[in-house]
């Protein structure tokens, strides 16, 4: 839906080995993110960078969000950012 | 040059003139309802909000958002192009949102200590006043702090929603009561129910009915039922006039109903549509 835009998400690291790392984004989707140095297994990771496709982002920032971060409020968050209030953000 | 107040320095910035009240007091996302709108504490907004932000008069007058003047606010985000002189720093603030400059004048030691702390591509809360310098729009900060728990970028951005909505409810001329915890899952058909089309019954029920925006359903079909002129009738309100009259779909409404009867507040009259208050009234 983005793919070739700059996107923005957090991941839950589920497997991170050199270059790519996978995990789970905030709304259940499995996401590859390519470019991120090693991050420990189970922390959230903040990511803005390109969508190379559907599932699957280039980095070019990203923050350590650690492991105790709250994805469901984030991910209600995301939806009224995209949704009814979008005026606010987009 | 600059003398040690705040106040001193960002006037001579700005080419003299400029009076703004110092306000370090925290953010208050609670007013209650006898609190004017023009005193008000840090406003959440994002860069977006600021730079569709008009100003009310020249370039000295006070910022508008959602038609309320704000000096004051707090913002979070992503600190980029960070340049540090001798009499300030400056950074452009990134939240997503947008990309807006920033200052922050070292007029005390607590200024250059909270700065030498703040690096490139931090997450910080900014706490400071809006400007307009030469066209542009500009926020002075008095306060950066970097943010450390990241629940708090989560919050920051329900925190400007929540101000929108609050701010956009006074606008209209309703009075807001205690504002309590937002459930999204609700807020969607009650804000589109309830904006201004509301008529407000008689005085007699002006406290149940003013209007916040974060009734649960439940309370308003309790509320409804339990008006005089549906007291009055004798075979009750019909479900389908509730789901009009209070902009719910039908299936929400029997929700309400088949909670609101579980409670034995409400029960069924000549048949499973229609419903009256077991009040009295």
């Amino acid at each position: 839906m983005h793919v070739g835009k700059k996107v923005r998400a957090v991941v839950h690291v589920t497997q991170s080995d050199g270059e790519i790392t996978t995990g789970k984004s905030t709304d259940e989707h499995q996401l590859i993110v390519k470019g991120l140095p090693h991050v420990s297994l189970m922390s959230y990771v903040e990511v803005i960078g390109i969508a190379e496709s559907d599932q699957s982002i280039r980095a070019e920032t990203w923050t350590n969000f650690g492991n105790t971060f709250d994805a469901q409020s984030y991910n209600q968050v995301c939806q009224l950012a995209n949704g009814e209030f979008k005026g606010l953000f987009l | 040059m600059f003398s040690s107040s705040q106040l001193d320095a960002t006037s001579a910035f700005a080419g003299g003139g400029f009076s703004f009240t110092q306000q370090t007091q925290p953010t208050d996302s609670t007013p209650s309802p006898a609190k004017s709108r023009e005193t008000q504490g840090l406003v959440p907004v994002t860069v977006k909000q600021i730079s569709e932000a008009s100003q009310s008069g020249d370039e000295k007058s006070n910022f508008v958002i959602n038609g309320v003047d704000v000096t004051n606010v707090t913002v979070v985000g992503m600190v980029f192009e960070k340049v540090g002189r001798n009499t300030d720093v400056a950074f452009i603030l990134d939240d997503g949102t947008g990309r807006m400059k920033c200052r922050r004048w070292m007029n005390e030691n607590f200024d250059t200590i909270e700065m030498e702390e703040i690096l490139e591509g931090m997450y910080v809360r900014v706490n400071g006043h809006l400007k307009s310098f030469q066209g542009a729009k500009q926020l002075v900060a008095f306060s950066v702090r970097p943010v450390t728990n990241f629940d708090e970028v989560t919050f920051h951005f329900i925190d400007c929603i929540h101000n929108h909505l609050q701010t956009k409810s006074q606008g209209e001329g309703l009075t807001p009561t205690q504002p309590q915890l937002v459930d999204t899952s609700l807020s969607t058909p009650m804000r589109n129910g309830l904006n201004g089309s509301q008529t407000a019954p008689s005085s007699q029920l002006s406290g149940q009915f003013s209007i916040d925006g974060l009734k649960s359903c439940d309370q308003l079909v309790l509320d409804y039922l339990q008006q005089p002129s549906s007291i009055g009738q004798e075979k009750g309100i019909h479900r389908d006039e509730l789901s009009r009259q209070l902009k719910f779909p039908v299936e929400k409404i029997m929700e309400s109903i088949r909670s609101l009867e579980e409670e034995g507040l409400i029960y069924s009259t000549i048949d499973e549509f229609h419903y009256k208050s077991t009040a009295s009234g």
